[in-house]
């Protein structure tokens, strides 16, 4: 599972960033930091091609030796990453797939919460506790 | 070959190196100028082939990395410049001496070789040798790029030959087996006449020749050398050098496709000269050649002709396969451990072409290879190159994340604990590089905005690396200027811990050397602007405050109407005042005076944990000369709302802006700026200072009151008083400012009370006090004021509560016990309950008044301001006297009455009362006692006269109630000076005046007037009154005069009197029939007739006493006849006559 996971706003600050908690939480902030590079590449690449119908999916953003980036833009530029750590082998795309999906659909409902202001840090409870739920217990 | 050059790009393998080299001492800033100028030839048209040879320049060239010249001939140093300097001819020997040991160090691949010789000039005897120049200094030495060119083409001809000789002996001699340094042991007895073997040699010398053609310009040669190159060495399998012709292919395929060159700006090649000559067909040298043969293949250049590139498009790659193969080409490489170095720099030269035709992902999966690329033990200069290249790269394809992380690390790496001097210095500068990666500006500007937003945590690290650096680099004042900058930017994304280091360190840091204002310019150009502590402590409004009440001016009113008319034509337009409105916002509408301490209030709060120390905090202004006096606070941690005054003086008139405050905090001092402070309230921060004017103080003789009157009061006294005394208050007023007072004028003002006030309340007399002025700064001058109560004596209000319904009249009714009955009980119960001697205090009045003092001098006055101090004076009034009720008694005279008056003494002291010729009465407390007071009755009517006509020109249009009141004051007035009652309290030693003003009404005020008809009786011609007896002789015909005076208004009359004679008995018996005592000589009945005002009319007659006695004359009107009827009864008074008829004997007697 994810050892951390990061929502991103548009204007690429973060407004949500969590890490299991064992390991330096500053080494995943550069990791996502700099992973967005790639995010950026990807969407101006796809966005040229089919803008209406663009997979929101990224895929790997790119491998370190230790962890594997995903990426996950929602139509409203909204990046979503996840970070996994490279020796869980097991994990499959269509897991993290669903994980991104389930990612989208909680930020959905922090959004429509009429009390969160769009472009704020998210501190919604039921949002920390979804993502805890993704996180890895063991590690 | 371990050291790899991050800078090669793809087009480096059509250059020939040229190795340039000190030898001997040279200095190295003239050294680098020589060698700039010869950098500067770095491509050379040759003569005759229309080709043109590229050079590349290094200063230092490590010999291993020659000896992979073979295996790619731009890795060949292929000609040696020495650069030295020769002071005299001895040394020359010497000196040629070296530059042949510097040749022997590249000696297997060079081509040729020159020396620059600096600071001899034909002193050699020596003969002229070609590869040596003599110069006399650095700086004098012209034609140094001509001999390099010459050089270059010297160069050019021994390639030119090696080509020719590798390209055409193929077929002759066997093919020697070209091979890079590591290999050399691996083909060790190894079968030399094997068809694999040969095939090897022959592919490595394809590769060789392809690599030579490149060099020479020829590009399409070498593009079919290299394939066929590529053919060979695939089919044995010979990966290390497929891999370089695979390369070399690429290179070729980049030059052609990219004549611009890939290695950016700073690799720019220069255009070259032909190419400007017809820069719009982009005809490169040798097409013409290419169309006349193609299969010549001479040229270098590409054409934009179709023909040729049909030709050539087989051998050229396109840009996806260059790619390809360059990925082919590195994979290969990756196969062999030692060719790391190559493997490297192939990344780099394939993410640079990448990086032309805009595929950052794939270039970034090149990068992402070349980090993991494993150089072996790399020094840790190495490894700094190594990540600031790979920084400069991923900044190239648009990774600037990725840029500034790796340029980061590199920063990390100058510093890294193993590095015995660490370079803190290339350190920081890196740092600094790294900013706009991570979207971080050190202008504190671009963070007021909102909210922060950004990778706080990253930045936060960053900022205090770059703290530590600049701290380690001995700039304390760097260090402070970033430290406040994190404290500043990155305040929310503190905990608390962090906020408590950071200001501790900040501390630290500013006690060495103390932060400002100033811009800090670092050596490389770049501005650290200053970082202003806006949040230390957050303002939240900004308040101008007015003077204190005293100390505003005033401007003297024009005549009315001028403002509005310098305004706007119409009276009133809510639109203009609106767009008025708007521009006038920022102006407040009220002023500062010159020389005097204006304040302005903030509304700050603390946002740390602790408790924050502000020193000399003051304010920032323009417009006008400000004297600011700073002041220090201190707030407690995490504190609420706090109300801050800023003072200052200012010490010129005119406009002034309020623009921001000064602090000083943890050592920064800060000039923050309102217009950068986000959510600040302000009320507009300019207004106008007027010029100076003096200043008042005042003291007065009477104690001041705890608790002023009214919040607009400057002060105020207050006395107690009773009803009806008059006390003195002495004013002194002293001008404690620095101008000359001029100007003083003294108004009052009663507040507005419900208790009805006779007199005047407040009265001075101002002259003595003007004659002091002007009024010199520290002198003062004294006014005296008399305070003079005198309010209602009727006590109605009190006491007739009390007495609610007995039905009081004020005449009829006789002194009634009933209030003394209701008032004991209440004295008696003061002492007792406290709530009922609150009720009692109700007794006591209070009356409120302000006297105004304008005054003005000094510049303020030319400018027409003045200034008003206020005076409140509250007096709380007991009673002393009441008069409880009033009623009057006729005397005996018409003219006289008596007035009886009940009053009431409610002090608690002996009281006396005196009064106009009376005797003084004694009342004790809460004693009533009746006082008759003989008047003569008042002729209102010429009073009245005489008011109404001063009264009409002053008030024309008061009502007519009011009239009557106004009539009534004056009429009460007018009693009360002539009763001038008076009390005294021998033991308090207080005496006042009692009035009867509000006492009298209507109906005692009718009784007290002189009814405007007078009668006059005149018996024996003489006025007969009440009291006077009129003598007269029985038998005697005594005439008796009526006369009538009518000082009304209109005509009256006509009336008829009957005349009635009567005796009393005294006893009450009045004995009427007297017709035999009294003959009426004539009709008993006078007629009087119409009477004009002021006019009077006399009826005479006469009566005849037949017997001595005591007669009345009681004289009548007939009802009948009175046409007067409606004129009050009290108008037909006439004096009872009293006569005494006497024989003429006794009368004699």
């Amino acid at each position: 599972m994810a050892v951390c996971i990061a929502v991103i706003a548009k204007e690429n600050y973060p407004l949500y960033i969590r890490s299991v908690p064992s390991q330096s939480e500053l080494k995943f902030h550069y990791t996502v930091h700099t992973s967005l590079d790639v995010v950026e590449e990807k969407i101006s690449a796809v966005g040229k091609a089919m803008a209406d119908q663009r997979e929101l999916y990224l895929g790997l953003l790119y491998p370190t030796e230790d962890y594997k980036v995903y990426g996950y833009v929602t139509n409203s530029k909204v990046k979503f990453v996840i970070v996994v750590d490279s020796s869980n082998t097991s994990l499959r795309d269509n897991e993290i797939r669903s994980m991104f999906r389930k990612l989208h659909n909680s930020f959905t409902d922090v959004m429509c919460n009429p009390f969160y202001n769009p472009g704020d840090p998210i501190q919604s409870k039921a949002f920390d506790s979804m993502v805890s739920g993704m996180m890895v217990q063991a590690c | 070959m371990s050291t790899p050059d991050y800078m090669q790009c793809a087009e480096d393998h059509q250059t020939v190196l040229v190795v340039v080299q000190p030898v001997g001492i040279v200095p190295e800033d003239q050294f680098f100028k020589i060698y700039k100028r010869i950098a500067s030839v770095n491509q050379v048209n040759i003569r005759d082939s229309q080709r043109l040879l590229f050079i590349r320049y290094r200063h230092h060239y490590p010999p291993e990395n020659n000896d992979w010249g073979d295996f790619q001939t731009h890795r060949k140093v292929v000609g040696l410049i020495a650069v030295t300097t020769c002071a005299s001819a001895k040394e020359w020997p010497q000196t040629s001496e070296r530059f042949h040991g510097q040749k022997e160090v590249y000696g297997s691949t060079l081509y040729d070789s020159r020396l620059l010789v600096f600071g001899l000039q034909g002193e050699i005897a020596e003969q002229q040798r070609t590869d040596v120049a003599f110069y006399s200094s650095y700086d004098n030495c012209p034609d140094v790029e001509k001999r390099v060119e010459d050089f270059v083409e010297s160069i050019f001809i021994v390639l030119e030959s090696k080509r020719l000789d590798r390209a055409t002996d193929k077929s002759g001699d066997k093919i020697p087996l070209l091979c890079v340094p590591f290999e050399k042991k691996d083909f060790v007895g190894l079968d030399t006449d094997s068809r694999h073997y040969k095939k090897r040699c022959q592919g490595r010398m394809r590769k060789h020749v392809g690599d030579l053609c490149l060099q020479a310009g020829m590009l399409q040669d070498a593009l079919v050398h290299y394939h066929m190159a590529v053919e060979l060495l695939r089919s044995v399998n010979d990966f290390l050098w497929l891999g370089a012709a695979l390369e070399g292919l690429c290179s070729a395929s980049v030059i052609f496709h990219y004549p611009g060159g890939t290695a950016g700006k700073s690799g720019a090649r220069k255009a070259s000269v032909s190419q400007a000559a017809d820069a719009g067909k982009r005809h490169r040298p040798g097409a013409q050649e290419v169309l006349i043969d193609p299969g010549a293949l001479t040229t270098n250049g590409i054409s934009a002709d179709t023909s040729s590139e049909i030709g050539r498009a087989k051998n050229c790659l396109s840009q996806e396969d260059i790619i390809e193969k360059y990925k082919e080409a590195i994979s290969y490489y990756g196969k062999y451990k030692s060719a790391g170095v190559i493997e490297l720099e192939a990344c780099v030269k394939a993410v640079r072409v990448l990086a032309i035709q805009k595929r950052a992902m794939e270039a970034s999966e090149f990068l992402q290879n070349a980090v993991y690329i494993n150089l072996g033990q790399l020094s840790e200069e190495e490894k700094i190159q190594r990540y600031s290249i790979l920084s400069e790269l991923y900044d190239l394809i648009g990774f600037h994340r990725k840029s500034a992380f790796f340029k980061r690390v590199a920063a990390m790496q100058c510093v890294a604990p193993t590095i015995p001097e660490p370079g803190w210095r290339a350190c920081y500068k890196l740092l600094l590089e790294t900013l706009p990666g991570y979207s971080l500006s050190l202008d504190p500007k671009d963070f007021s905005k909102g909210t922060h937003r950004g990778w706080a945590a990253v930045q936060m690290r960053l900022l205090h690396e770059l703290v530590y650096a600049s701290r380690r680099m001995g700039n304390p004042a760097l260090s402070v200027r970033h430290l406040s900058f994190l404290l500043q930017t990155m305040l929310d994304f503190l905990s608390d811990q962090e906020k408590k280091e950071v200001t501790q360190s900040l501390e630290n840091y500013t006690s060495k050397c103390p932060g400002g204002m100033e811009m800090i310019t670092l050596p490389d150009g770049l501005k650290l602007p200053p970082v202003p502590f806006t949040k230390l402590p957050i303002v939240r409004s900004v308040t101008l405050l007015n003077l204190p009440l005293s100390l505003r001016p005033h401007k003297v009113k024009g005549p009315v109407g001028q403002n509005m008319s310098t305004k706007s034509p119409f009276i009133y337009s809510p639109i203009i005042m609106h767009g008025r409105g708007d521009d006038r916002s920022k102006k407040i509408d009220f002023q500062w005076v010159q020389g005097d301490v204006c304040e302005v209030q903030l509304m700050v709060y603390n946002p740390m944990p602790f408790e924050l120390r502000v020193e000399n905090m003051g304010l920032l202004t323009s417009g006008v000369d400000f004297e600011p006096l700073p002041a220090a606070l201190s707030l407690p941690a995490e504190s609420g709302l706090y109300p801050v005054t800023l003072v200052g003086v200012p010490r010129t008139a005119g406009n002034i802006t309020v623009n921001g405050y000064r602090t000083s905090v943890f050592g920064v001092s800060s000039d923050c700026l309102l217009e950068n402070l986000v959510g600040v309230k302000s009320s507009g921060c300019m207004l106008e200072v007027v010029p100076s004017l003096p200043r008042l103080q005042l003291s007065t003789s009477l104690p001041r009151s705890a608790h002023s009157c009214g919040e607009d009061m400057s002060s105020s006294v207050c006395v107690q008083l009773f009803n009806g005394e008059t006390q003195q208050l002495t004013l002194t007023l002293e001008n404690i400012g620095t101008e000359t007072l001029e100007t003083l004028d003294v108004t009052s003002k009663v507040l507005s009370t419900k208790e009805k006030l006779f007199g005047e309340f407040l009265s001075w007399d101002l002259n003595q006090a003007k004659s002091c002025l002007p009024l010199k700064p520290g002198q003062s001058l004294t006014l005296t004021v008399n305070i003079r109560v005198k309010l209602d004596f009727s006590g109605q209000e009190n006491l007739l509560q009390d007495l609610n319904d007995d039905g009081i009249s004020v005449t009829g009714l006789p002194i009634s016990s009933p209030l003394r009955q209701v008032l004991k009980p209440r004295t008696e119960n003061k002492p007792v309950s406290t709530d009922t001697s609150k009720t009692e205090f109700s007794h006591i009045k209070t009356l409120e008044a302000v006297l105004y003092f304008k005054y003005s001098g000094g510049a303020g006055q030319v400018e027409g301001y003045y200034r008003e101090v206020t005076l409140g004076v509250k007096v709380d009034v007991e009673p002393s006297v009441f008069f409880t009720r009033v009623s009057t008694l006729p005397a005996t005279s018409t003219r006289q009455c008596h007035l009886l008056l009940d009053v009431f003494n409610s002090t608690e002291h002996e009281l006396t009362l005196s009064s106009r010729n009376n005797e003084d009465l004694l009342l004790h407390a809460s004693e009533c006692q009746r006082m008759a007071i003989q008047v003569d009755k008042f002729d209102f009517e010429s009073l009245a006269r005489l008011q109404t006509q001063s009264e009409q020109t002053a008030l024309g249009s008061s009502s007519r109630r009011q009239q009557e009141e106004e009539r009534q004051q004056a009429q009460g007035g007018y009693i009360n000076s002539k009763l001038d009652i008076r009390w005294s309290i021998p033991s308090l030693r207080r005496q006042g005046e009692a009035s009867v003003e509000g006492v009298l009404n209507q109906l005692v005020l009718e009784h007290l007037q002189l009814a405007p008809l007078q009668w006059d009786v005149l018996v024996n011609g003489k006025p007969c009154d009440c009291d006077v007896v009129a003598d007269c002789k029985v038998g005697d015909a005594v005439p008796l005069e009526v006369k009538l005076t009518n000082h009304s208004k209109n005509t009256v009359g006509p009336f008829a009197l009957t005349v009635v004679p009567f005796q009393d008995y005294q006893n009450g018996v009045q004995n009427y029939d007297l017709q035999d005592a009294i003959t009426f000589i004539g009709s008993n009945t006078f007629y009087i007739d119409t009477v004009n005002p002021s006019d009077d009319s006399v009826c005479v007659g006469a009566l005849l006493f037949l017997y001595t006695g005591d007669f009345y004359l009681n004289i009548k009107f007939q009802e009948e006849i009175s046409a007067g009827r409606e004129l009050p009864p009290a108008w037909f008074c006439l004096p009872s006559v009293h006569i005494k008829a006497q024989e003429a004997v006794e009368a004699a007697a």
